[in-house]
This record gives C-alpha cells, structure tokens and sequence, in this order.
C-alpha cells in the first residue's frame, strides 16, 4: 500500500508501494504541490515505471513554474532505478544515510 | 520446486500478485534482496499484458509461475489468446534528453533488460499463447552505469 502526506517543514513524505495501481492516488497529491518541494523517499520501498511518470510529470510541471522537485532518501534499489532512467540529470536526489 | 497462480487482467491483480512473489520468496528462501527487481519486471510485464491484450479471451487470466533457482528465480508470465508482441524486442527508452522533451512512459522494458540477467519471449500460433521468461540472481546484478542509454523513447 502507499501512502503520501505533508511532514514537518512542508516535506512531502511518501511510504510503500508505488505500482501502478496507486499511481492514481500519488499524482492526485502531487498535482496539488507547489514551488520547490522535497520528497522524503526514505519509505518508499518499490517504485515501478508508472510511479515514475508520476515524478516526471510533477518534476515538469514545477520546473515550467520555477520550482522543482527534490528527491531525498532514496535507498539503493531506488537509485538503480533513477539512475537507469536518466532520472539522476533531470532530479537532485540525495541518497538514504 | 514451481508454483504457478492465474490473475485476472487489471491493475487491481497487483497487491495479489506482489503477495504471492513475497510468499514465494519466503517459502523457498529466495534472496529478498532480488525481490524488489522481481516485483518491477513482473508489474512491468504483467501490465503491459493487460494493456495491450485487448483482443484476449473476456475473462481470461494471466498466468504467473515461480521456480527458485541458484541464487535466485526463474519468472515466466504467459497469455494466452493474444497476438504476438515480443516486449524484448522494444527500444530502449532515450534517457539522455533533456526534462522539457521527456514525457512519461516507455521505461518499463528499458528498465527490465538493465535489472535481470536474461529475458525470452516465445509465441505459440497454434495456441495464440505469448510466453515471456526471465532470470534474476544475486549475483547477476549489473553494476549501474555499466547500461547504454541509447535508442528512441
């Protein structure tokens, strides 16, 4: 299951399962973000191609409006993923500690 | 030892099918370590599946089987009552260019021929059957960076 929601400082907190199935519900949030935004990865255990047409698509829009969107806590899988994807030229990700 | 269960042809099969690959994994002591990769090529494929098998049979199923192997598992997704669609065969996504030309979708095959170790397709005219297979060890994970990134999206 996934959940997403605002945590302390305005960071978008993001935890679970991205599949497509949830993506619905992920891009829906996301719509809804403005300027520069973190989102803490740091929970996200499993993204599949459809969860990152939704960060795409947020990143696109924020960027077309002078904002961005930051990816933080990503664990290793994750930044295979990103980093196959070319995600790491179009995001500024910051790895999990 | 294989195991194999059928699911029908929606998004919404996913949390039933993510299940049964961690209740593999676990009562055959897969590597967990793999599963995350295993999870993304079977969404992958079994979507795909779902969105372009428009001409199945209404109520047909997709079939997901299972087998450990050494130091890892086997995956083999077939549909049957589809035209021929070899999904090893599609270009790789262009992930070089720059944010304002990207537009989402076309990473799912790119991803899968960069996270498992093989993947073949095979088609049975006779069954109308579409039939992809692949690999995914431990030990046969690629290095990040090792990939190309070349091809059209």
């Amino acid at each position: 299951m996934l959940a997403i929601d605002f945590g302390a400082q305005d960071v978008v907190v993001i935890t679970g399962r991205l599949d497509a199935a949830q993506c619905p519900a992920a891009q829906s949030f996301l719509d809804k973000v403005q300027g520069t935004v973190t989102l803490d990865c740091g929970g996200l255990e499993y993204i599949s191609s459809a969860g990152l047409g939704v960060l795409l698509k947020t990143q696109k829009r924020l960027l077309a409006a002078g904002g961005k969107l930051r990816l933080a806590g990503v664990n290793r899988h994750l930044q295979d993923i990103f980093q196959y994807s070319g995600f790491d030229q179009i995001f500024e990700i910051e790895p999990a500690r | 030892m294989s195991e194999e269960r059928a699911f029908a042809r929606t998004f919404d099969s996913l949390q039933e099918i993510f299940e049964f690959t961690a209740g593999y994994f676990a009562r055959h002591g897969v590597d967990p370590r793999i599963q995350a990769t295993v999870d993304f090529a079977v969404e992958e494929l079994f979507t795909n599946m779902v969105k372009y098998g428009a001409t199945a049979e209404p109520g047909s199923r997709v079939r997901i089987a299972l087998e450990a192997v050494e130091g890892g598992v086997e995956v083999a997704l077939t549909d049957i009552g589809v035209e021929p669609f070899d999904m090893t065969k599609a270009p790789d996504a262009n992930v070089d260019l720059p944010v304002e030309q990207r537009r989402p979708g076309g990473l799912g095959l790119h991803l899968i021929r960069r996270l498992v170790d093989s993947w073949d397709y095979e088609y049975s005219p006779e069954r109308r059957e579409s039939r992809i297979t692949f690999k995914k060890t431990l030990a046969g994970t690629p290095a990040p960076g090792n990939a190309s990134s070349t091809g059209e999206a």
